[in-house]
């Protein structure tokens, strides 16, 4: 009789070796592994701020950082047209703009392309239903940066705080478990073989690589959540007039919200949430049907704009003769849009996940690895900073305690500080979704109604300001 | 040195006044509706509106629904009724459906009227027997009325809506040649019934009401053959408010009633003529029934 295989105990979850089909690539291991304290692999907001944060902080300077990007950071930016912004832009909240300026990045922001904005108007599309909000202080609400002006800062802080051992462009062709050598038992070390030919270990590996991160695959952690079938258009846009004060402007349509946030100048941005078949559609037409469009989303009724959607031309002269016909209050809306910035209408598809939780074996999830917002509240970007922040805090503790970073004793406070904060923020972007999407009559006036209160209760305004402010 | 002392005259008070409601009016038109009062009207809308307080709509309506029970000759309460009740919905529904479909918007832009000076009289009557236009203006010398009897929509507030229910006054005559029934009591009342299935004005739903006028051979007919066949096409058809009139005078009434998806109804002339000549010959055969 053939010996039985010897049964081996499987090994939890978190210490598994990773390997599904989408990460067997060729791996190449030449020498022994450089060891790191922490390895972040992902460039972006939330990775460069996180190792900025950890060289900033007098506690953690001293450790051994890494930054893994595949597009190349080394590079500096192309220099860009006055007037001219970049179709992906965040609205910080002031906590975020806060932990910046304590790491040092807020100065290193080009400060002419970033636009406070004082006043906000929300208004929904089916009933005359509005909230305002305009502080009685003078700090804004939020700041309007383009998401390339935010990583630059945080790499020319980086560069200039020196110490980040960066490996950029490279990408991330093999994660698993270190060797154990004579010297080291680098069994539970996640131990990745970068396209460069280089192998990394690190005491902490940071998964900030983007919604479909491969380190989350690599933990094994599941993200659950739903696509919400729409898709957001962005793009750049030179309004009519430049307005004072800067005032954000986002109306609930039936197919999803609608945003115009101010940049400097006579400049917006916009995200429209809309269904697929539409944004084709939008994406087809010209420049001024385009902006013919744009101002239709905030002026008109829901039946004109519909059928809008249904014309590939003419939008402009149709858009001019219904805004006659259709009772609204121009004061209260945008400028009218003059022109589309060249080859800046794009979409992305919008979907909500939540990772089951942010850690594991030495093991971190920030920002969209960790989840994915609708962008309604503009939280997305802020979320991912809110996280960064708390997890230098959480390092600093545990090395000024001399605990070992990357064990989950240490981490579970960072999730036992974040996961509950995001996923109601998560559920609260979700639900009011689903409620403005909404077209039943007793419903549309039921949160009209709640809405206008709500407007009218400065207590209870100033509690949802603060959240969505993240302080 | 004089201190001027402008303390402003009440008519000056009274024109402001008037004017911030008419801001609030022209910004939203039914925020005028809560903020008016009978001393302190806003300014019309356009030639010819009346804006009115709710409790004079109301009493509009309770009173001209009364009234054109008793006499549905009155047509101008009958109008008054049909505006009063409008608003804010079923006018707002069906303005929306003219703004869905292409020909609607199209209407909506240029605003056709139709009057006698707008509809080339003697060139409908020179139209083949088939057309739309040639019906109609058959039915017009038929019934002895002109397009200019309609009168001119008053109490409806949103301009674009006032339009709306004009178009829809003026076409109800293309109504008539479109479904062919007559101008008598009971076909008016089949033709209120198939416009409420298909336009949902409130008016036309009371006017329904007219059933309990109708002799009783004529109920019957209603419930058992109009009434169904005015439920069933109102429902199904397209929406008759969209059709250009003006464009379609020269087309073939039995074509467009296809397009549109409407039956024709059985011709209630010929059935109100066979129902006369059996009730006279029941009585003659009664008379000398009696004198034999």
């Amino acid at each position: 009789m053939p010996p039985r295989p010897q049964w081996r105990p499987k090994r939890p979850i978190f210490l598994r070796t990773p390997c599904p089909r989408h990460l067997r690539f060729t791996s190449t291991t030449t020498g022994a592994p450089e060891l790191f304290d922490v390895v972040c692999v992902g460039g972006g907001p939330a990775g460069l701020s996180l190792l900025a944060g950890l060289r900033s902080n007098p506690s953690t300077s001293h450790l051994k950082l890494a930054l893994i990007e595949a597009q190349d950071i080394t590079q500096p930016p192309r220099p860009v047209a006055p007037g001219s912004y970049s179709n992906r832009c965040s609205s910080l909240t002031p906590s975020s703009a806060a932990y910046l300026q304590r790491i040092g990045a807020w100065s290193q922001l080009d400060r002419s392309r970033v636009q406070p904005y004082t006043h906000m108007r929300v208004w929904d599309g089916l009933s005359s239903a509005a909230i305002t909000f305009d502080p009685p202080s003078t700090s804004p609400i939020a700041y309007m940066v383009e998401n390339t002006n935010l990583t630059t800062a945080l790499s020319s802080l980086i560069t200039s705080l020196g110490g980040v051992h960066t490996f950029s462009p490279a990408r991330v062709s093999h994660i698993g478990h270190g060797p154990t050598t004579p010297t080291h038992d680098l069994s539970s070390w996640p131990t990745l073989s970068l396209s460069t030919g280089a192998t990394l270990s690190a005491r902490l590996l940071i998964g900030a690589d983007g919604a479909a991160s491969p380190v989350r695959s690599y933990a094994g952690i599941p993200s659950r959540g739903w696509d919400y079938g729409r898709v957001g258009v962005v793009a750049s846009l030179r309004l009519s007039s430049d307005s004072a004060p800067k005032t954000a402007f986002q109306r609930f349509l039936t197919t999803g919200p609608v945003a115009l946030l101010p940049l400097p100048g006579p400049y917006a941005t916009l995200v429209w949430s809309t269904t697929p078949e539409r944004a084709a559609r939008l994406r087809g037409l010209s420049g001024e049907d385009f902006g013919a469009c744009v101002d239709a989303a905030f002026r008109l009724g829901m039946v004109d704009i519909d059928y809008l959607h249904t014309m590939s031309r003419g939008q402009v002269e149709e858009v001019a003769w219904r805004k006659k016909h259709t009772a609204y209050s121009e004061a209260d809306m945008p400028a009218s849009v003059e022109a589309v910035q060249d080859g800046s209408v794009a979409a992305f598809p919008l979907k909500m996940r939540h990772a089951d939780t942010y850690i594991s074996n030495r093991l971190a999830l920030v920002g969209d690895a960790a989840h994915t917002v609708h962008p309604l509240a503009g939280q997305g970007l802020n979320l991912g900073q809110a996280d960064v922040a708390a997890l230098v805090d959480v390092i600093s503790d545990a090395v000024s305690t001399g605990g070992d970073i990357g064990s989950t004793l240490v981490l579970e406070e960072y999730v036992a500080r974040r996961w509950g904060a995001n996923h109601a923020m998560l559920g609260v972007c979700d639900k009011l979704h689903k409620l403005y999407s909404a077209e039943w009559g007793p419903l549309v006036g039921l949160r009209s109604l709640g809405l206008r209160a709500v407007d009218k209760l400065g207590p209870v305004k100033g509690f949802l300001m603060r959240q969505a402010a993240g302080m | 040195m004089t201190v001027n002392l402008a303390i402003p005259r009440t008519s000056s008070v009274v024109l402001r006044l008037t004017r911030q409601c008419q801001c609030a009016v022209r910004a939203n038109p039914l925020a005028g509706q809560r903020t008016f009062s009978v001393l302190n009207r806003p300014t019309p809308n356009y030639e010819g509106h009346v804006p009115l307080t709710p409790i004079e709509r109301g009493a509009l309506a309770i009173s001209s629904a009364i009234w054109c029970f008793f006499d549905p000759t009155r047509a101008d309460l009958i109008a008054a009724l049909g505006e009063a009740t409008a608003q804010p919905f079923p006018i707002t529904r069906l303005r929306d459906a003219m703004l869905r479909s292409p020909t609607g918007r199209r209407i909506l832009r240029d605003r056709p009227r139709i009057t006698s000076q707008s509809l080339n009289l003697p060139y409908l009557r020179s139209l083949p027997a088939n057309t739309v236009g040639r019906n109609y203006v058959e039915w017009l010398d038929r019934e002895g009325v002109t397009p200019d009897t309609r009168s001119s929509v008053q109490y409806i507030d949103d301009a674009e809506c006032a339009y709306v229910m004009q178009r829809y006054r003026e076409s109800h005559d293309f109504y008539h040649a479109l479904t062919g029934l007559p101008v008598v009591r009971e076909g008016e009342v089949a033709l209120k019934a198939f416009e409420f299935a298909n336009t949902g004005l409130p008016m036309t739903g009371l006017s329904i009401g007219a059933v309990a006028t109708l002799k009783k051979a004529e109920r019957e007919r209603f419930w058992s053959v109009y009434g169904p066949w005015a439920v069933r096409n109102g429902l199904q058809a397209e929406e008759v408010i969209n059709v250009y009139w003006e464009e379609e005078l020269e087309s073939d009434v039995e074509a467009l009633r296809t397009r549109l998806g409407i039956e024709k109804p059985p011709d209630l002339r010929a059935m109100r003529k066979a129902e006369r000549e059996r009730r006279k010959r029941e009585r003659q055969e009664r008379e000398a029934g009696l004198r034999s």
